[in-house]
């Protein structure tokens, strides 16, 4: 049976695992994610998340009030 | 024989005597190439179709900065462009990974055949059917699996091809692939492909070296990959390692 297409679109709740190998990050998950970045676009990358999380987290308040 | 792995132990859709003899008479020419060449180029009107008698090749895609996807890989016994007889150009170039020789099937032929031998004709749609089925299979493994899951989906689809073929025992199989092919197949950079090899490796799921793949845990390869191979209509698939999806 197709499942409900509402489960189709939540948000991934499992982090994606970076590891450091030979100088290079390896982003591996959640599911279809995979990725290979030089240590500064990780980094960048990682940054952007963090930014991104506080403005969701923000946000989610602002829409709980 | 040139048809001999054609639909080898496909469900249903076999060659019997007379549709293998017609798709020899078919045949125009055979050709051998050198590895990494174009054979046909998208946008070219096309009037013969290929059928691959030894060799791997594949089916790509470059993006605006030359970096390339490949979308099918072709083992012996595929019919690789059959597609091209309806279509009369594609919308992919085609190349060898590996020295390839192929017989060239007219259009014409392929014409001729559809009126003679209708049965004949539903086989070569069934070809592209399994084509089509592929390329569904292609797009879960890479909306879907991370880099290991991808490999090892890859890995067990070739496994499962080729042992349909005739050309793997099951669990071992010659594959004269490069890592940054496998790259290209599944979307993930030369470095990443070599860290998922060793990881298999390590795991004890799966050896690739000197152009031979072993399968060491073939249900553990499987279960990594979410493989099922239902959608490669083999008549005989019960001794493939396979998962069930749920439903």
């Amino acid at each position: 049976m197709m499942r409900d297409a509402t489960d189709q679109i939540q948000p991934e709740t499992r982090p994606g695992i970076a590891t450091a190998e030979g100088g290079l990050v390896f982003l591996d998950g959640p599911d279809g994610v995979a990725a290979t970045m030089t240590p500064e676009a990780a980094a960048e990358t990682g940054q952007s998340l963090i930014d991104a999380a506080a403005t969701a987290e923000r946000q989610q308040a602002e829409r709980d009030v | 024989m040139f048809t001999e792995r054609f639909l080898r132990d496909k469900r249903g859709a076999s060659l019997d005597a007379n549709e293998r003899a017609r798709i020899e008479a078919a045949i125009s020419e055979v050709k051998t190439f050198g590895p990494r060449k174009i054979i046909a180029r998208a946008g070219e009107p096309l009037t013969n179709s290929t059928l691959l008698l030894e060799g791997i090749m594949s089916r790509y895609l470059d993006d605006r900065n030359g970096l390339r996807q490949l979308v099918a890989i072709h083992f012996p016994g595929d019919f690789l462009d059959l597609h091209a007889f309806p279509l009369k150009v594609l919308d992919h170039d085609v190349a060898t990974l590996t020295t390839a020789t192929v017989a060239t099937v007219p259009h014409a032929e392929i014409e001729a055949i559809a009126e003679e031998m209708p049965q004949l004709i539903r086989k070569l749609w069934f070809a592209t059917l399994l084509d089509a089925a592929i390329h569904r299979a292609w797009l879960f493994r890479l909306g879907r699996l991370d880099a290991t899951g991808r490999v090892a989906h890859f890995l067990c689809e070739t496994n499962a091809r080729l042992f349909s073929a005739g050309l793997s025992d099951g669990r071992r199989f010659a594959l004269a692939l490069t890592q940054a092919d496998l790259a290209e197949i599944c979307g993930l950079t030369t470095v990443h492909v070599n860290r998922v090899m060793r990881q298999l490796r390590e795991e004890q799921l799966c050896l690739f070296r000197s152009s031979l793949v072993e399968i060491l845990d073939p249900a553990g390869l499987a279960a990594r990959a979410q493989f099922n191979p239902a959608y490669l209509y083999i008549a005989d698939d019960s001794q493939l390692p396979s998962v069930q999806r749920p439903r």
